[in-house]
């Protein structure tokens, strides 16, 4: 039995590793999601630069520095993510994906690639907007928890709308609808943990652990749900 | 008994309705910020038990969305669509009452009280629901995409229901076993929360009906 479940394993992280190294193999070809991305992301970062200046030095404004770092990830991710399935449907490759892969590997080599791209672009990103608002960190690690807690909830929650989106008329509009109600709960966590980068006072550092520990939860609560749910929407 | 079920459900409701204005009592802790009469405090007998009503829309359509995902029968189908459906309308007039309420006892409709962020987060959620039901024409791929959804909101629905409004250090909304009430009150929000309840699984049995008419009158045009 031991032998089964460890030949089921090792087939089942081939598969996954088949996926993700075919999504980037694809991606790298055009480079279109990794551009559209992150020109979204340096686009709404310049405006709100250019609008605002370095906000984080006022105290005052301090506390709506992540709100914007979190817009602009979300709103970026939004523009890029959904291409994922849909491309699969539109160029018709779907239907092969269907019949070779295992929807749970192939849920799980998407959700890493979403992941990769997230966190290839919060790597740019999120030192130019640190830089451009001049936005104080304290605490280090702490911004790296949220981020990357924050960035694994946006990739696993988008790759499972994606889906379900791939198989609908208006697809691009569709995503942003579908998505802001469930990633909700996941953005206001992580941009309280962010806040918790830049805040020297206990009260707000104690909230942020806790929106921190959230927003862990909520991530495993996706990945679950996303685990439980994805074979019913990728198979007709 | 078809028949009769409607009547004693309006006999109900109607008696909730003149219990709600004539025979529940006021409650001083209710009156108005410039100290007028508490005459607001009835709208409680609506506002609470529509908003009870919608949640238990939402858990049943949940229901039927699973079961609809166990069973590819539309008759579930139509059940969760029209539970959402009815239950929509029944979250935004919570809404709304809950609002003209906030606007005498608090001096605004509102304020992210975390009661009101769980119900905009619903409505938000469930108005998704129907927008992705009107782009997927297929009934199946419909009744598939849509039920997977509804099932994803039941389960992310905990965080908005009992943890985000945990994490916000105050709410103005009353707690219902701190609140201090005259028994009367009680009685009627609870039989106005039996009834306001049968009133919505009566509506929602009047349109899933109706879809499944439509749904016949679609097959019969194909044919």
């Amino acid at each position: 039995m031991w032998r089964d479940l460890s030949i089921w394993a090792t087939d089942w992280l081939a598969e996954t590793r088949a996926i993700f190294s075919k999504e980037w193999r694809s991606e790298l070809r055009t480079r279109y999601a990794l551009n559209t991305v992150g020109l979204f992301a340096f686009t709404t970062l310049v405006v709100v630069s250019l609008s605002l200046g370095p906000a984080g030095t006022s105290a005052a404004a301090r506390p709506f520095v992540p709100v914007l770092l979190w817009l602009i990830l979300l709103f970026a991710a939004s523009a890029g993510l959904p291409r994922t399935f849909v491309h699969e449907e539109e160029s018709r490759t779907a239907i092969v994906l269907r019949l070779t892969a295992r929807p749970s590997s192939l849920f799980c080599g998407k959700v890493l690639y979403n992941l990769t791209l997230l966190l290839a672009i919060q790597i740019v990103t999120v030192p130019l907007f640190l830089g451009m608002l001049q936005m104080p960190v304290q605490a280090p690690q702490q911004l790296v928890l949220a981020l990357l807690v924050g960035g694994y909830g946006l990739a696993v929650g988008s790759t499972l709308i994606a889906a379900m989106v791939a198989q609908a008329q208006a697809k691009g509009p569709l995503f942003a609808v579908l998505a802001f109600p469930v990633l909700m709960p996941l953005l206001k966590f992580a941009i309280d943990a962010t806040l918790g980068a830049s805040a020297t006072d206990a009260v707000l550092l104690d909230q942020a652990s806790v929106a921190l520990s959230l927003a862990v939860m909520y991530d495993l609560t996706l990945t679950v749900a996303g685990l439980m749910l994805f074979p019913v929407i990728w198979n007709p | 008994m078809r028949q009769v079920l409607p009547w004693i459900l309006w006999l109900w409701i109607s008696a909730v309705i003149w219990a709600a204005l004539f025979y529940a009592p006021l409650s001083a802790g209710f009156a108005g910020l410039d100290g007028t009469s508490p005459q607001s405090s009835r709208i409680v007998f609506f506002h609470v038990p529509m908003a009870v009503a919608s949640f238990f829309a939402f858990l049943a359509a949940a229901w039927w969305s699973v079961r609809y995902l166990m069973k590819r029968d539309m008759r579930y189908d139509h059940a969760a669509t029209a539970a959402i459906e009815v239950g929509l309308v029944f979250c935004v007039l919570a809404t709304v009452t809950g609002g003209v309420w906030a606007q005498v006892q608090w001096g605004a409709f509102w304020n992210w009280d975390p009661r009101q962020t769980s119900i905009a987060l619903a409505i938000l959620f469930y108005g998704a629901y129907a927008t992705l039901r009107s782009a997927i024409e297929d009934p199946e791929v419909r009744a598939r995409i849509s039920a997977a959804y509804s099932a994803l909101g039941f389960i992310v629905a905990p965080f908005l229901f009992f943890i985000m409004p945990r994490m916000a250090s105050f709410s103005l909304h009353p707690k219902p076993a701190s609140a201090e009430m005259a028994p009367e009150i009680g009685i009627v929000v609870v039989a106005g929360i039996l009834g306001f309840t049968a009133l919505f699984f009566w509506m929602q049995n009047l349109r899933c009906r109706v879809l499944a008419l439509e749904a016949k009158l679609d097959d019969t045009w194909d044919d």
